[in-house]
C-alpha cells in the first residue's frame, strides 16, 4: 500500500520535472526562431553601449556563433546547475535579479490568496445561512459582480480611497503591511469570487443529497451540517481552482505590482521586456513554470490525502465522484 | 436492552407512536398527497405501498419534517405525543434520532463519501449522555456488531466506497437505532439491494423491532414484500389512501380497484398469467439453438485481484423461446450477455449465433450479425437520448444500416411503433415528454425496427412501476408469438423470470450453478444457490396465513466482502 503510494508521487514528481524542462527547451528554441535576432540586433545597437570587447565576450559565453542545438545544450546544462545566465543590460547574475524580486511577489501573492479564501468562505456561508430572499440574494450576486471587475481597476479605486483620500496606508512606502494588504485585496477579490462559485455551485449541490438528509435526520444543526459534512466535501473541488489561480494571480500581480509601485517580478518583466533583456525573460517564463507545476503537483499529491477515495490503495470499482485532476490536466489547462 | 427502555421514559403510555391525520403535502401550489391518515403502534410495522409518484415518500419526509425547501405540509402528525408539525425546528431537533429515526433507500449515497462511518456514527452517539468518546465509541462498536457486522473495529474506520451495498444498509440500520428510537422510518430500505441481502436485511429489522419494541413506518413499492413483512398496508396513489388494513386482508381480499390490480400485477403472486400468452407462440420441437455460447471464459484484472466473470459459461437457446440469466449482481451476467453481443471479447470459449462460430467472422459479417441481435437496456430513464425525438430514436439503426428508401424507413418506424402498443402521435416527442412505460416501448420499438431474430432484455423492466411492468411484459410476449423472436431475458426478479421464461441458467460467481427448464428449476431446486435465490423471494403471497420469517440461508458467497 505504501509502496504503492511511492510509486504514485514519484511519477507525479517525475511529470513535473519534464514539464519544467521542456519549458525551458520550449521557450529557449521560440526565442531563437524568432526572426531579427533581438539579441545580436540589441548588441550591436550603439545606444546599448556594448564594446566590441563586451559583444565577443557575450557571444562566446552562450556560444551565439555555434548551432543552436549546441547553444541549447550549453545553456541547458547551466540551468540544471542553478545558472541561469547573466542579465543582459545590468550585467548581473540572473539568478541574483530573481532573489531580489521574488520575495515581494511571493508576499503579495501569499496575501491575496490568503485574501481570495477567506472572503470566498464569507461569502459561501452567507448564501447558506443568510434569510433566503433578501442576504441570500445579495450575497450570491457579489461573486459575478467581482469576476467583472478587472484587479487593476480595484487596485486603482483602493489606492485612490484608501491612500490618497483616506491615507491609511502610504504610498510612498509600498512594502509597509498595510500597502501589501491592500494590493493583497485587489489582486486577491477575483480570484475568490472564482472560489466562491465554484464553492456555492458544490455547496448547493451537496446540500441535496441524501446523506446530507440522513445526518439531518439524526439531529444535526445547520451549522453542524455545513461545518461536518458540508463544507469539506464541498470544498474538494476548490483546491483545482485554487492550483490554477496561483497562476493567474502571480500574472495579476505583475499589474498589481505596477499600480501599486512594488518592486517586484512584475517590474523585473517589464523592464526587461522594454531592455530586450533576454535571459531575464526566459528565467522568468521558467520560473513561471515551476512555480504552476509545483502548486499542481501540490494540490494533486494532497487530494489523496484528504480524500479517501482517491487513494491508490482504493477498490478500483469504488465510485469516484470527485474530480480527480492530474497534472497533464493542469498543464493543459494552462497552455 | 435495558437502556433503550430508560431512553423511552419520556413515551407516552399509549401504544401509539405516530398518528397522521388529514396530512396534505404539497411543492409549490399544488398538493401532491392529499388528507393522508394512518396511526404506527410500538412494535408495529405499518407499509405504506405506492407507485413511483404516489406520494409515499412525500409522506415519510413529511413525518420526519425533512420535506425539501418549498414544500408544505397541513394537517397533523403525531409523534410520541409531540405535535411534530406544529413545533419549532429546534424543537423537533431534539425528537431526531432519539424518537424517529430514520433507515434511507440507496445506501451508497446515504453516507458522507469523505468522512469514516466512525465519525457520522459518532454524531448518532452523541445523542445519548454518555460521558466521553471513548464510551460513544465502545457503544458504536457494540451496534454495529449488533446489526450482523463482523467486524465492527474495521467498519468503524472504514469510509463508505469500501463496504458493500448490504454492509452500508447495516450500517444505516445501526445509525437509526444506535440513540434509542421508538419509531423507525424506513424508506425503502432494500430495493437497492440483492434479493438474497434484501431478506438478511428485513430479517434484521424484524429481529431488532422484536427486542427493541420499535415500531416501523415501512414505505415500499413491493406489494409481495409489504404483506409479508407488514401487520397492516396503506396503499397510496396519486398522493390518496385508496385502502388500508391488515395485510392479509388487503391482499386477498382487496375492496378497492387499485389493490386489486396491483396484486394482480405482482409477478410473484400470479406464476401463470401470461401462459395464455405463450400458448400462442408455435414452437417447432427440437428446433436448433438461435443462440449458444459454449465454455466462455473471461477474467478482469482490477489492481491486484483477478475478477472471474465468466467461467465455463455454457447454455443455448431454442429459436422462439426465451432463455432467462438469473443472479445477483457479480454473478456475471452482464459479461455473458456483453460477450454474446460481440461488446467483449471471451478469453476462451465460443458463441455461436444462427449455428455460426461469431469468432471466425469478420468485422463486417458481425456488423451484418448485431443487425439480427438487438439489446434493450435496463433504464430507458438514461438509454435514450434525451434531445431526440422519438422518430428520430426508432429511425437511427435504419439509417445506420442503411435499410430501404425514406419511405419505407418512415413505414417501417410507424409499425415498430404499433408493434409495442404507442400512438403514431408520439413521433414528435421526446423522451423527457414520455412516461417511463412509454420510453421503454420507444427502446423496444428501436430493437425491433431492423426485425431481429434475438433479443437481448437486460432487466427491461426494473426501473418500472410493476403495474407498467405488466404491459411492457404483455408488449414483449406478443410480439414473441407474431415474429417468433429469440429472448434473452438478464433477470434479478424470479417472480417475474417464472412467468416470462421457458429455461434458465442461474449464475453465481461466473459459473452456471444450474440450469434447465423454469417450471423444473423453480419447483425442485438443486444447488444451495438457487435455493437461497428462491428462498429469499417475499413469499406471504403464496401463503399468507402462514407467513413467517424464515431463518435466513446463510450463504457464505452472496454478499461480496472487499
Amino acid at each position: 500500500m505504501s509502496g504503492r503510494h511511492g510509486v504514485f508521487v514519484a511519477r507525479r514528481v517525475g511529470q513535473a520535472a519534464l514539464v519544467v524542462l521542456l519549458t525551458y527547451v520550449f521557450t529557449f528554441l521560440v526565442i531563437s526562431v524568432l526572426p531579427g535576432d533581438p539579441v545580436t540586433s540589441m548588441l550591436r545597437d550603439p545606444e546599448n553601449g556594448f564594446s566590441d570587447q563586451d559583444v565577443q565576450q557575450i557571444v562566446a559565453y552562450y556560444h551565439l556563433d555555434q548551432p543552436v542545438l549546441v547553444q541549447l545544450a550549453t545553456s541547458l546544462g547551466r540551468f540544471l546547475t542553478g545558472d541561469l545566465g547573466v542579465s543582459l543590460r545590468t550585467q548581473v547574475p540572473v539568478t541574483q535579479l530573481l532573489g531580489d524580486a521574488l520575495p515581494s511577489t511571493l508576499e503579495l501573492t501569499a496575501t491575496a490568496l490568503g485574501v481570495a479564501l477567506l472572503l470566498a468562505v464569507v461569502v459561501a456561508y452567507g448564501t447558506q445561512f443568510l434569510p433566503p430572499r433578501l442576504g441570500q440574494g445579495i450575497v450570491r450576486a457579489v461573486p459575478s459582480a467581482a469576476l467583472s471587475v478587472p484587479s487593476f481597476v480595484i487596485g486603482i479605486v483602493l489606492v485612490r480611497t484608501f491612500g490618497f483620500q483616506l491615507g491609511w496606508f502610504s504610498i510612498t512606502d509600498p512594502d509597509s503591511l498595510t500597502a501589501t494588504l491592500v494590493a493583497g485585496v485587489a489582486l486577491g477579490i477575483p480570484v475568490s469570487a472564482q472560489i466562491a462559485e465554484v464553492l456555492v455551485a458544490n455547496l448547493d449541490h451537496e446540500r441535496t443529497q441524501d446523506y446530507v438528509t440522513l445526518a439531518r435526520s439524526r439531529g444535526l444543526t445547520s451549522r453542524e451540517l455545513f461545518r461536518r459534512h458540508l463544507l469539506k466535501p464541498s470544498a474538494l473541488p476548490v483546491l483545482t481552482v485554487v492550483a490554477i489561480a496561483v497562476g493567474e494571480l502571480l500574472g495579476g500581480s505583475l499589474i498589481t505590482e505596477s499600480v501599486f509601485g512594488r518592486q517586484g517580478v512584475g517590474t523585473l518583466v517589464e523592464t526587461s521586456v522594454t531592455g530586450q533583456d533576454l535571459p531575464v525573460l526566459q528565467a522568468v517564463v521558467v520560473l513561471a513554470a515551476i512555480v504552476f507545476v509545483v502548486v499542481n503537483l501540490a494540490a494533486d499529491l494532497l487530494y489523496p490525502l484528504l480524500d479517501a477515495r482517491l487513494r491508490p490503495s482504493a477498490r478500483s470499482a469504488a465510485p469516484v465522484t470527485a474530480p480527480a485532476r492530474t497534472l497533464s490536466d493542469a498543464v493543459a489547462g494552462a497552455a | 436492552m435495558s437502556e433503550t427502555e430508560d431512553l423511552s421514559a419520556d413515551v407516552p403510555a399509549t401504544p401509539e407512536l405516530l398518528r397522521v391525520d388529514g396530512l396534505t403535502v404539497g411543492y409549490g401550489r399544488e398538493p401532491v398527497v392529499h388528507d393522508v391518515g394512518l396511526t404506527v403502534s410500538r412494535g408495529e410495522t405499518v407499509a405504506l405501498i405506492g407507485e413511483s409518484g404516489s406520494g409515499k415518500s412525500t409522506v415519510a419526509r413529511a413525518v420526519l419534517r425533512l420535506l425539501p425547501r418549498g414544500a408544505w405540509a397541513q394537517g397533523s402528525v403525531t409523534l410520541a405525543g409531540h405535535d411534530a408539525l406544529g413545533l419549532s425546528e429546534a424543537q423537533f431537533r431534539r425528537l431526531r434520532g432519539r424518537v424517529v429515526g430514520f433507515v434511507p433507500q440507496d445506501p451508497a449515497s446515504s453516507l458522507n463519501p469523505v468522512r469514516t462511518i466512525g465519525a457520522q456514527a459518532d454524531e448518532a452517539a452523541r445523542l445519548l449522555d454518555l460521558p466521553d468518546r471513548a464510551a460513544r465509541r465502545a457503544r458504536v462498536l457494540e451496534v454495529l456488531a449488533r446489526v450482523g457486522l463482523d467486524d465492527p473495529e474495521r467498519v468503524h474506520a472504514s469510509y463508505p466506497h469500501q463496504l458493500s451495498g448490504g454492509m452500508l444498509q447495516r450500517v444505516l440500520i445501526a445509525l437509526a437505532v444506535l440513540p434509542g428510537p421508538d419509531l423507525l422510518v424506513a424508506d425503502e430500505p432494500t430495493s437497492a439491494l440483492d434479493v438474497t441481502v434484501q431478506q438478511r436485511i428485513l430479517d434484521l429489522l424484524a429481529e431488532l423491532q422484536d427486542s427493541l419494541g420499535l415500531g416501523i413506518l415501512l414505505i415500499t413499492h413491493d406489494l409481495a414484500l409489504a404483506a409479508e413483512r407488514a401487520d397492516r398496508l396503506a396503499v397510496l396513489r396519486d398522493g390518496r389512501v385508496q385502502e388500508s388494513g391488515p395485510s392479509r386482508q388487503v391482499l386477498l381480499e382487496p375492496a378497492s380497484e387499485y389493490a386489486r390490480t396491483l396484486g394482480a400485477d405482482v409477478p410473484s403472486l400470479h406464476p401463470d398469467r401470461f401462459d395464455a400468452l405463450r400458448a400462442r407462440r408455435s414452437l417447432a420441437p427440437g428446433a436448433a439453438p438461435q443462440i449458444e455460447l459454449r465454455g466462455v471464459d473471461r477474467t478482469f484484472r482490477t489492481g491486484d485481484t483477478d475478477v472471474v466473470a465468466a467461467s465455463g459459461v455454457s447454455f443455448a437457446v431454442a429459436r422462439g423461446t426465451t432463455h432467462a440469466l438469473v443472479g445477483e449482481s457479480g454473478s456475471g451476467k452482464t459479461t455473458a450477455v456483453r460477450i454474446l453481443l460481440g461488446l467483449e471479447t471471451p478469453d476462451a470459449g465460443e458463441v455461436l449465433v444462427g449455428g455460426e462460430a461469431l469468432g471466425r467472422r469478420s468485422r463486417a459479417q458481425v456488423r451484418a450479425l448485431r443487425r439480427h441481435l438487438q439489446l434493450v437496456y435496463q433504464n430507458p430513464f438514461t438509454s435514450l437520448d434525451p434531445t431526440w425525438s422519438v422518430e428520430r430514436l426508432v429511425r437511427e439503426p435504419l439509417d445506420r444500416f442503411r435499410v430501404g428508401t425514406k419511405a419505407e424507413r418512415a413505414e417501417a418506424v410507424a409499425r415498430a411503433l404499433d408493434d409495442v402498443g404507442l400512438s403514431r402521435d408520439l413521433l414528435g416527442r421526446r423522451p423527457v415528454a414520455l412516461s417511463g412505460g412509454q420510453r421503454q416501448r420507444v427502446a423496444i420499438a428501436r430493437a425491433l425496427v431492423l426485425r431481429p431474430d434475438v433479443i437481448v432484455l437486460d432487466e427491461p423492466t426494473t426501473a418500472l412501476d410493476v403495474t407498467v411492468q405488466a404491459g411492457i411484459v404483455r408488449v414483449l410476449l406478443e410480439l414473441q408469438a407474431r415474429h417468433g423472436l429469440t429472448y434473452l431475458f438478464v433477470s434479478h426478479d424470479l417472480g417475474l423470470v417464472r412467468q416470462v421464461a421457458d429455461t434458465v441458467s442461474v449464475l453465481e460467481r461466473g459459473r452456471v450453478v444450474e440450469h434447465g427448464h423454469v417450471a423444473d428449476v423453480f419447483t425442485d431446486p438443486q444447488h444451495p444457490y438457487t435455493r437461497a435465490l428462491l428462498a429469499a423471494v417475499p413469499r406471504a403471497a403464496q401463503h399468507p396465513t402462514t407467513a413467517q420469517h424464515p431463518v435466513p440461508a446463510q450463504h457464505p458467497t452472496l454478499e461480496p466482502v472487499p
